[in-house]
């Protein structure tokens, strides 16, 4: 799998994405070395300036530079909605094999009873109920999203699991006495894994959308400390005197967004697993 | 190529490259040939010949990834395409002048549209009926193609009929525009012989009647025999013979022909088992009262089996009787309804998941999908290997000493065990897929049309091959098939199986002979009406 992850004759939009993805991370974890200034420490008479040399994003209202927040912003977006991501998909890709494994079952059947009520519970919700009984913090918002995030991948992977099920070399394995464990790591996962995981890269755009969103809405990130989500909502007040001060941490969103997907999709052309062998 | 009179149809120089990677290969090479008007004419070629290819080119249908090196294809008097040309307006030719007949009816027939919608679309399309006559348009090829009830079935979906229906129905379709040439690409492969058996008659009127002039595609030799006039033989992309089809049959020339007709004299040979009476031998496997639902539909009825030690049996049944269920029945694939289903003793049906696996040692499968069977993505030696690790049999060393002891026995060389099923023959996963069956050394083998997608001299080894690991291993087959011939040379009991009933059970040598049941001698009478004039 991993040769053919990593064979670059393939598809320019994957070596793009990375290529965006690796600058993007130099940038956020080298926010120290770029910008010598502090994120969190007000400078009140330099509010609301416009882009300049010194700022060239700009500052918000309380005087800090908008580019050096937006870069230190987007360790805590990138790290929590990876971690929420992966942990989503684990759970998701076990779920959902399991279910398709024991299709018909009284198991499969409690357990997309569980994923419809997930599916019809609204996140934004759920969310709100977790801040409101715990407080808001980055972290409670990561396991608001793991405990829904993964209801899509276990769908996903259970039909993919039907799907193969279905195939003679399945029937195969089971009739030369492979055990549950063996069916589901050597025949299910190895065919669900790219197509899950391919959906995954997709997935992580709406996700750090959402995570945004919540933390605009006072969920997730609290102030002082910089996050996407709130800083555009931070902006908002301001937005029709200075537009700038939406550009930075909108665009950083709007390029990990287009690297992500760009990585999705080539990583969907090379993990076909129907790919014709040559 | 000798030009005559009433040349209707002709394909000069015909050459196709299939690009792959940076490889170019060629498909087809100097493929000429012609048909004169109401001749037909068998084309004869085993997988990979290239047949198929050769369809597509004369009607413009090849995907992207092959090119038309050269070629030009003549109708009538006008040559009507330069086949290296792509912008050939072929709309105009296909359906009107050519028409095509494919493998898979169900699949040529639009599954959301009712057959009466199916007409709709072509007739009106064609502007040969109007919404108000096409009905009628319809229902008078339908009679033509000898449908009783032509009315009921065109308010069917192409589900509720049967495989042979369906293609005669893309036989109706195919003719209502008025073709001058059809070209009919292995039109019965995917049906049964009853079904078989009545396209083919149909298409034998039809040519008659209408004056077709008709290209006939198959692997089959019986259906080249029963229908073509001459007979076109092709070879990895070449036409190594062609001539008269009694001619040719029982004169061939070439090697390559010669090879083909060999092998199948060896599928068609008369009985040659005696009869061996399993009586006194051990009771491997015994069903008793089997019953098998899917939702409200009853599979399999009341099915009584009993299965010898060293007893090859043979279950014979047209597609949908309910024999692959059984199998799958017998491995635990499935839950059954009602009944015992007893070996040595144990009830296979009442055993918890752990005790089902153990019994995978003693109980086998080979699938008819042999190359599907395989994952795609493991080589040779580990497939043969996998079996052993699963029921944690010996240790890493042994494992592979057994593998490839096996692997030796099916006659896979040392020098193939690194490679993975899709750099392999078929013929050659099969013999994976039986070595891997074999390395449990069950005593029970039960082989679910483990030949018949196979070509016939690959089924000729096939079969060669079960037959001295039987003798070897000393274990039992369930040979389950559609095929007479395959059955008849190869069982010493043949049990016929009918919509999920046992109708009879008897010694394969006295099957023909002695059989009362209807649906036998039905079975029989098709399958040896194909054969009749194939000089062996």
């Amino acid at each position: 799998m991993l040769k053919k992850i990593i064979n670059f004759k393939k598809s320019t939009s994957f070596i793009a994405g990375i290529i965006l993805l690796c600058i993007l991370f130099i940038l956020i974890f080298g926010a120290s070395i770029i910008s010598p200034l502090d994120p969190v420490e007000q400078n009140a008479a330099e509010r609301l300036q416009k882009p300049s040399l010194e700022h060239p994003l700009g500052t918000d209202r309380f005087g800090r530079d908008i580019l050096t927040r937006t870069l230190y912003g987007g360790q805590n977006t990138l790290i929590s909605s990876v971690v929420a991501l992966s942990v989503a998909l684990l759970i998701g890709l076990f779920v959902g094999l399991v279910a398709g494994l024991f299709h018909g079952t009284l198991l499969d059947a409690v357990l997309m009873r569980i994923i419809d009520v997930l599916l019809a519970f609204p996140f934004m919700v759920l969310a709100m109920i977790v801040a409101g009984l715990f407080g808001t913090s980055l972290f409670h918002l990561l396991i608001v999203v793991a405990a829904v995030w993964w209801v899509s991948f276990a769908r996903l992977a259970r039909s993919i699991a039907l799907q193969v099920k279905s195939e003679t070399s399945f029937a195969a394995a089971q009739i030369l006495g492979a055990s549950h464990l063996t069916l589901i790591l050597k025949e299910l996962l190895p065919k669900a894994a790219g197509p899950v995981l391919v959906f995954a890269t997709f997935e992580l755009g709406t996700l750090i959308l959402s995570i945004s969103a919540l933390s605009f809405l006072g969920l997730g990130s609290q102030p002082p400390s910089p996050e996407w989500g709130s800083m555009l909502a931070d902006g908002r007040d301001h937005f029709m005197q200075t537009p700038h001060i939406l550009l930075g941490p909108s665009l950083f969103v709007i390029l990990t967004v287009l690297a992500f997907n760009l990585i999705g999709e080539g990583l969907r052309d090379r993990l076909d697993p129907y790919e014709k062998f040559e | 190529m000798h030009a005559t009179t009433n040349m209707l149809f002709e394909v000069k120089d015909l050459e196709v490259t299939y690009l792959q990677g940076d490889q170019r290969e060629p498909v087809l090479k100097d493929v000429s040939f012609y048909m004169e008007q109401n001749e037909t004419v068998a084309l004869l070629g085993q997988s990979g010949s290239g047949k198929s290819t050769l369809a597509k080119a004369m009607t413009g249908m090849l995907p992207h990834s092959a090119r038309v090196t050269s070629g030009s294809l003549t109708i009538g008097t006008e040559q009507v395409a330069n086949l290296t040309d792509t912008s050939t307006p072929w709309q105009r030719i296909r359906g009107r002048r050519i028409a095509m007949l494919y493998q898979d009816p169900r699949q040529a027939l639009n599954p959301l549209m009712k057959i009466k919608d199916n007409f709709r679309e072509l007739l009106q399309d064609h502007q040969l009926a109007s919404s108000r006559d096409y009905l009628q348009i319809s229902e008078q090829w339908l009679y033509a193609l000898n449908f009783q009830d032509a009315k009921r079935v065109l308010e069917c979906y192409p589900f509720q009929l049967s495989g042979g229906m369906c293609q005669r129905v893309c036989l109706a379709l195919a003719l209502c525009l008025k073709p001058s040439v059809l070209i009919a690409d292995e039109p019965t492969s995917a049906l049964d012989i009853v079904n078989q058996r009545e396209v083919l008659d149909v298409l034998k009127t039809v040519q008659k009647q209408y004056g077709l002039t008709l290209l006939m595609i198959t692997h089959d030799l019986a259906v080249a025999n029963s229908i073509g006039d001459r007979v076109l033989i092709l070879n990895k992309g070449k036409i190594v013979e062609e001539g008269n089809t009694k001619k040719v049959f029982s004169k061939p020339q070439d090697s390559y022909t010669k090879q083909l007709l060999s092998a199948r004299s060896l599928l068609s040979e008369s009985p040659q088992r005696k009869s061996v009476s399993f009586q006194s031998k051990q009771k491997l496997l015994e069903i008793k009262g089997l019953e098998k639902q899917f939702q409200q539909k009853q599979v399999l009825t009341n099915i009584d089996l009993t299965l010898h030690r060293h007893e090859i049996m043979g279950i014979l049944g047209q597609s949908g009787c309910g024999k692959s269920t059984l199998a799958r029945c017998v491995m635990g694939l499935e839950t059954i309804n009602s009944g015992q289903m007893m070996y040595k003793g144990t009830d296979l049906s009442k055993l918890n998941n752990k005790k089902r696996r153990a019994m995978s040692k003693h109980i086998q499968l080979v699938f008819q999908e042999a190359r599907g069977s395989l994952h795609p993505g493991r080589t040779a030696l580990q497939i043969v290997m996998e079996p052993l690790h699963y029921l944690h049999l010996g240790n890493r060393k042994e494992r592979q000493s057994l593998a490839e002891a096996f692997l030796k026995e099916v006659g896979i060389s040392s020098d193939m065990h690194a490679r993975k099923p899709p750099q392999l023959s078929t013929g050659q996963c099969q013999r994976i897929a039986i070595a891997r069956a074999l390395v449990l050394r069950p005593e029970v083998l039960i082989c679910d049309e483990a030949v018949s997608a196979l070509d016939m001299h690959v089924q000729a080894q096939i079969l060669k091959l079960l037959q001295q690991l039987h003798q070897k291993f000393e274990f039992a087959i369930l040979m389950i098939s559609h095929d007479i011939r395959v059955l008849r040379s190869f069982c010493h009991t043949i049990a016929v199986i009918d919509q999920g009933r046992f109708c009879e059970v008897r010694p394969a040598n006295a099957l023909e002979k002695e059989s009362k049941n209807a649906y036998t001698k039905k079975l029989f009478h098709s399958a040896l009406e194909m054969e009749k004039g194939l000089s062996l």
